[in-house]
């Protein structure tokens, strides 16, 4: 009899659970399908590239054939840790990093504050017109990057530019190629061109904070100041966490501003920053050259910004919750 | 509502789907134009050539001239791409192309970039074929296409320096050209009392133009018993830092890098009147000095500044190697003799070629610019006087570290000296990197 009913509930879970698991499978594929144009494409352009940096970082190539010339045959040969190794002894390598850290340190805050502070000004009720200003404040950012160093190198350019000519008019010398000053000058570009989209990010924060919030501290007799410090403040956190993480890596990685100054600073070397000696060091203009030693780089400048990003939410959140 | 954002959906789908393909395609196309080298049908022998020669406009196209020898020659095709970038660049990617064996046949290379193309395993050895064409070009740029005595293809244009000057503002200030290094010290004194600059010290070029000044009195690279002996710091570097020191120290000598738009300001401005240059630099120039001083600029051979004793150097230039995946080399090298003697041509592009069949003749624009000068005369004198320079494999680290170096002289930081000890030492870590025999 209990045999029998275990065998019954047996055939009924046996017969129910195919179906409900053939629904599920469907589901499941359907599931696949959408994801699959994501999924291949980011195991092709995203993954593959990673898995393939990081085997290539154990590899050197290398002339076997001896002589002057190494007779014509390049090897690629496993050589270990060697290029991390030199990476991490490299005083090049942690010089650039310095010099991203500096960077890092003296822009990011200054452009998130003063971002946060034109939104919150969009954001309040003194602007008339915020589509205006706030297309105008964007639009620096629909300028790619490399464009925008140029045209700041032509503003900088002690012999063309109307912005120094103009000081000197004024008995104001300045040049923004000086050896100290010259990163303050990329600061400013990054500074000009990213502005307008993190003030976006805190804008589009800030108008999804429910607006009985601000009636409610009205009636409690806040007026506009307290309004924004206490409630729009504490809530736009977590934009405020997304824009310096973005920064904190996009600073990490700083290339284009460099790059483009070098044309008319030659001073500026090939290893000002961790991206630009990674580049390099493929192309054979940095030794030692290679993909091998460039694939290096490139992880340990990556580990530095994730511990770093990292490091940051952690020290975010510790405050947060004090 | 719906059917709108369905219809969005979908038209974003279907962008980036094109977008992809868009990619792959071009990347098979030029795949498929680099692998054609290595099938013949029909007796026809198909050949690839890929260049980076400008192909502006009012010039006449590469495709152009090839179309000719493809109307000559029906049983051997030629077709030419044109690499858009940087020449590390196209090194970058014909090195994987050759290691996918569906690199052109044919490429063009520098002759400082060559050693380094060998060291890599790129070429093929067509020495004996090159042996045939060897009396159409000169000696010099014929022996910059050899590596330890195998030729690996021909050469197509030089860089000779010479110095370029505008005569009238030089007789304005009552100075000739000068013969000596002395002479050149006071008359860019003389010229700078005025607001005026006989002489550029151009940071960004000194690994190739500040090595081609040094190389004019003697080579840096030299081979003994297979290992490399390097000497960076010669008679001639000395000569060349002393040199350039003084007018940096005397601010008589224009420190604007060559390619940042100050240094075209300069030339507008009509403050920089004289400067030592690479003969193909002569269409680059006029495009940087605009009007100012049109006709009455002139080419010079470079006077005895730097202890060169009338020799020059190299600056740039190149050739057209075959590559190790070619299957067709006679036919390549076929090819590439007829293509790099098509001199008037080839002047159209800006270049001096290395041919001596016949003489070259400047575009009558060129003419205007350089007061009805015949400066393709002058080129070819400073290519017939051209020191022996070799380069080294990897010399590309050398020059940038050369660079970075250089720039450091202009505000005081360093010396123009530095360069040369700094060549030393890239040059050296270089050869080690790439684990090649070095004698120290």
């Amino acid at each position: 009899m209990t045999d029998t009913t275990h065998a019954a509930n047996a055939t009924k879970a046996g017969s129910s659970k195919p179906k409900r698991s053939d629904a599920a499978k469907r589901e499941n594929r359907t599931g696949w399908a959408f994801m699959a144009p994501f999924a291949i494409l980011f195991a092709l352009v995203f993954i593959l590239p990673i898995v393939w940096a990081i085997y290539s970082s154990f590899f050197r190539q290398v002339a076997e054939g001896g002589g002057a010339y190494g007779g014509g045959k390049l090897v690629n040969k496993f050589v270990g840790l060697q290029n991390f190794q030199y990476v991490v002894t490299s005083a090049a390598f942690w010089s650039g990093i310095g010099r991203v850290l500096l960077y890092t340190l003296i822009q990011v805050p200054f452009m998130i504050i003063a971002a946060l502070a034109l939104a919150m000004l969009l954001d309040s009720f003194i602007v008339k017109r915020v589509t205006v200003f706030r297309l105008g404040y964007f639009l620096p950012y629909a300028i790619p990057g490399v464009v925008a160093s140029i045209i700041w190198v032509f503003l900088y350019n002690g012999q063309i530019s109307p912005i120094v000519k103009g000081l000197a008019a004024i008995g104001i010398n300045v040049d923004f190629f000086a050896k100290n000053i010259v990163i303050g000058s990329m600061a400013n570009i990054t500074t000009w061109t990213f502005t307008g989209y993190n003030m976006l990010i805190f804008l589009a924060a800030l108008q999804a904070i429910p607006h009985d919030l601000y009636e409610a501290a009205r009636i409690d007799g806040a007026n506009g100041f307290q309004i924004a410090m206490r409630i729009k403040l504490p809530n736009v956190r977590a934009a405020a966490l997304l824009a310096m993480l973005l920064s904190i890596v996009g600073t990490i990685q700083l290339f284009n501003e460099p790059e483009i100054m070098s044309v008319s600073d030659p001073s500026i070397s090939k290893s000002f920053t961790p991206m630009m000696m990674a580049l390099y060091t493929s192309r054979g203009t940095l030794t030692p050259s290679g993909d091998g030693p460039a694939s290096a780089i490139a992880i340990v400048m990556a580990l530095i910004a994730g511990i770093l990003a990292a490091l940051y939410a952690l020290a975010e959140r510790k405050v947060n919750q004090e | 509502m719906m059917n709108k954002k369905r219809l969005l959906a979908g038209f974003s789908a279907v962008a980036a789907l094109s977008m992809g393909l868009a990619g792959c395609g071009s990347d098979t196309s030029t795949n498929n134009n680099a692998s054609g080298g290595g099938s013949s049908d029909g007796g026809v022998v198909n050949i690839t050539y890929m260049h980076r020669l400008p192909d502006n406009d009012g010039m006449v196209l590469v495709n152009d001239i090839v179309a000719k020898w493809n109307k000559e020659h029906p049983e051997i095709q030629v077709k030419a791409t044109k690499f858009d970038g940087k020449a590390s660049e196209m090194i970058k990617k014909l090195e994987t192309d050759v290691k996918n064996d569906n690199a052109p046949d044919l490429a063009q290379v520098g002759y400082a970039e060559l050693p380094e193309v060998f060291t890599k395993d790129m070429l093929q050895d067509v020495t004996e074929y090159a042996e045939q064409y060897k009396d159409h070009f000169a000696s010099g740029p014929y022996s910059l296409m050899q590596v330890g005595g195998k030729y690996f293809g021909l050469p197509q244009d030089t860089g000779p320096l010479v110095y370029f000057y505008n005569k009238a503002e030089f007789d304005k200030l009552g100075i000739t050209v000068p013969k000596t290094a002395d002479e050149m010290i006071a008359s860019a004194k003389k010229a700078a009392a005025a607001g005026k600059y006989i002489m550029s010290y151009q940071p960004d070029e000194a690994g190739n133009m500040i090595s081609g000044l040094a190389g004019a009195s003697g080579g840096w690279y030299k081979v003994v018993d297979d290992a490399w002996v390097v000497n960076t710091e010669t008679d001639g570097s000395k000569a060349v830092a002393d040199l350039y020191q003084q007018l940096i120290d005397a601010k008589a000598a224009t420190t604007n890098a060559r390619w940042d738009a100050s240094f075209d300001a300069s030339l507008q401005d009509g403050s920089l009147i004289g400067t030592v240059a690479a003969a193909w630099e002569a269409p680059l120039f006029m495009a940087s000095a605009g009007d100012t001083g049109a006709g009455d600029w002139q080419v010079t051979q470079l006077g005895d500044w730097f202890g060169n004793a009338g020799k020059t150097g190299p600056d740039g230039g190149s050739g057209v190697a075959v590559l190790k995946t070619s299957k067709h080399p006679k036919e390549a090298m076929e090819f590439l003799d007829w293509f790099n003697t098509q001199i008037s041509d080839l002047v159209s592009q800006g270049l001096v070629p290395a041919a001596t069949t016949a003489d070259a003749k400047a575009p009558e624009k060129w003419a205007e610019f350089f007061g009805g000068q015949d400066i393709m005369a002058e080129f070819k004198t400073a290519n017939n006087n051209m020191g022996d320079f070799t380069y080294m494999p990897g010399f590309s680290a050398v020059a940038a570290a050369m660079n970075t170096t250089a720039a450091k002289a202009v505000d005081g930081s360093g010396k123009v000296e530095d360069i040369f000890s700094e060549a030393q030492k890239t040059s050296i870590d270089t050869l080690k990197n790439l684990n090649l025999s070095v004698k120290e």
